[in-house]
């Protein structure tokens, strides 16, 4: 199985499109056989960076049926050993993936043969993006050092927990379980993990064994987007902390990466910003990043809740 | 899950060891401010305004607890009953002590091979040839020689004892201005020469002694 790692953060502009298109040419370069795969549906561009203006075909036509594979809808890319499924010419109502069709999509993705596969997900923390992000441990979450951006990152992953606590569960034993943290905690609580989770222990003692290895198996990773010079650079470290704290959740940081005006002119420019700007300190922060993704060799989270 | 943040001990609410020294609960404590303190973009939306209030107040007192040590030593008094840290060895470290720069060994194991000042002092009130010699009033390096050959000490003796070099010792007897170290040099050998021979009245000693040497010949 491939090592898959979605790649989100909640805000949207904060770079996901960008950094994953950086990761898949580096990955590419280093060897391994690299798809990327775009998962933000109804708001697609992928293919536009990573030099794929007009794919013939893409997501939608697996969705439709009229491609019955996904690996038939994969497309070459200018760059050696990069792949891509394209979002392009996505139907209008992509972004309501029916629940049918999602898990037909990850069962689908689980089988492609690569050595890596990214997945560009959308801004927000609608189902599809959490669902996506909940089919491997190395998910990858950017953020840009902006308190808007943070906020959307901690509630991204405040809502992948509470997805994944939500699987374990049927409806009715869920409402059960929302009643009583609101008993216990107070009002609000059951919209927050932690205290589901409390509930959890003693309710469902088993249930909450099986989730809290699930929990400790995530390896999530962060990277902080668009570093000016006078930023914290320490952001990104304290940020794991604080998850770690008070989440109780693994999460590793990979590195900055600093602000570059040159990005938006390689992305009007419709070339790779790696190749045009190779010397800038964002493209040696990228490259730093691609090592440790292509080095990194985690176990696969198997699609066990589906 | 693990323990919640009002569950943890005073030590692991701000990531130091049991055995932190007073400038690692300072950083621990300022860190945590950084991360806590309302404005900071590392807990931004994180915290409910009470909850960030809470954890405040008690990494507050935690630092207030750790930083003094008598609260410190109770605090950990309970922890230890609780069994949650391991009793420390409370000795202080050692101190530092100045290091003397040259180790020189004056135990009483080196000096074995000379005679005892007190020995020598005899001999001294004994000889008639040095109550001579100090009677006068001029003092050579020629008189230096008599005296040390009377009490039976080589030059080797003295440079050992000294820290003078032998050849300095040798022009110091000789009485030879051209091969003599500087004035200033050379009063401080007379004077621990003179001493080491265990003679009294050193400084008025060695006085005469350069008065003697200095006059041209």
């Amino acid at each position: 199985m491939a090592h898959v790692w979605p790649i989100g953060g909640g805000k949207g502009g904060s770079g996901k499109s960008f950094i994953t298109s950086s990761l898949g040419r580096l990955s590419a370069e280093l060897g391994k056989k690299t798809l990327i795969i775009d998962l933000d549906l109804g708001a697609a561009n992928l293919h536009t960076l990573v030099g794929v203006p007009d794919p013939q075909k893409g997501f939608s036509d697996f969705i439709r049926k009229k491609i019955p594979l996904l690996e038939d809808t994969v497309v070459e890319t200018p760059s050696a050993n990069l792949f891509l499924i394209s979002g392009a010419h996505d139907n209008f109502d992509i972004a309501n993936l029916s629940y049918e069709q999602k898990i037909r999509t990850l069962r689908a993705i689980a089988k492609l043969d690569f050595d890596r596969i990214l997945l560009d997900l959308g801004a927000g923390t609608s189902f599809n993006t959490l669902d996506f992000f909940l089919i491997s441990q190395n998910g990858i979450f950017i953020t840009t050092p902006e308190p808007t951006s943070v906020e959307n990152v901690y509630r991204l992953i405040r809502s992948i927990y509470f997805r994944r606590i939500r699987y374990c569960f049927n409806v009715t034993e869920f409402k059960e379980l929302e009643v009583e943290a609101d008993r216990q905690f107070g009002d609000g609580s059951f919209n927050r993990p932690d205290s589901l989770m409390k509930v959890i222990s003693r309710t469902h003692p088993e249930k909450y064994t099986q989730l809290n290895i699930e929990f400790d198996a995530f390896r999530f990773k962060l990277i902080i987007n668009q570093v000016r010079k006078h930023d914290n650079a320490a952001l990104g470290l304290q940020m794991c902390r604080m998850m770690d704290k008070h989440l109780g959740l693994n999460m590793e940081f990979l590195g900055n990466v600093a602000y570059d005006e040159h990005v938006h002119d390689a992305i009007c420019q419709q070339v790779s910003f790696l190749e045009r700007y190779p010397y800038t300190k964002t493209a040696t922060d990228l490259r730093e990043i691609g090592k440790q993704i292509v080095e990194s060799a985690g176990r696969q989270l198997t699609l066990r809740y589906m | 899950m693990r323990k919640d943040f009002d569950q943890l001990n005073y030590y692991e609410m701000l990531d130091i060891k049991p055995d932190a020294v007073p400038y690692e609960i300072r950083h621990a404590y300022n860190a945590a401010l950084q991360l806590y303190q309302p404005g900071s973009l590392v807990s931004y939306s994180f915290f409910s305004d009470g909850e960030r209030r809470a954890i405040l107040s008690l990494v507050e007192k935690a630092y207030q607890t750790l930083i003094n040590d008598q609260s410190r030593k109770d605090y950990d008094a309970t922890l230890i009953s609780r069994g949650e840290i391991e009793a420390r060895d409370e000795s202080a470290p050692d101190l530092k002590k100045p290091v003397s720069v040259f180790h020189i060994s004056r135990g009483p194991a080196a000096r074995t091979v000379f005679i005892s000042s007190d020995a020598l002092k005899n001999k001294i009130s004994q000889s008639r040839i040095i109550t001579d010699i100090l009677a006068q009033s001029e003092l050579s390096g020629e008189d230096l020689k008599q005296i040390r050959t009377e009490l039976g000490l080589t030059i080797e003796h003295i440079a050992e004892e000294t820290k003078i070099r032998v050849n300095n010792i040798r022009s110091i007897e000789e009485g030879q201005a051209e091969q003599m170290p500087p004035a200033v040099f050379l009063k401080g050998f007379v004077k621990s020469y003179l001493k080491c021979l265990g003679l009294d009245s050193v400084e008025e000693l060695s006085a005469r002694y350069m008065n003697t040497v200095s006059r041209p010949k």
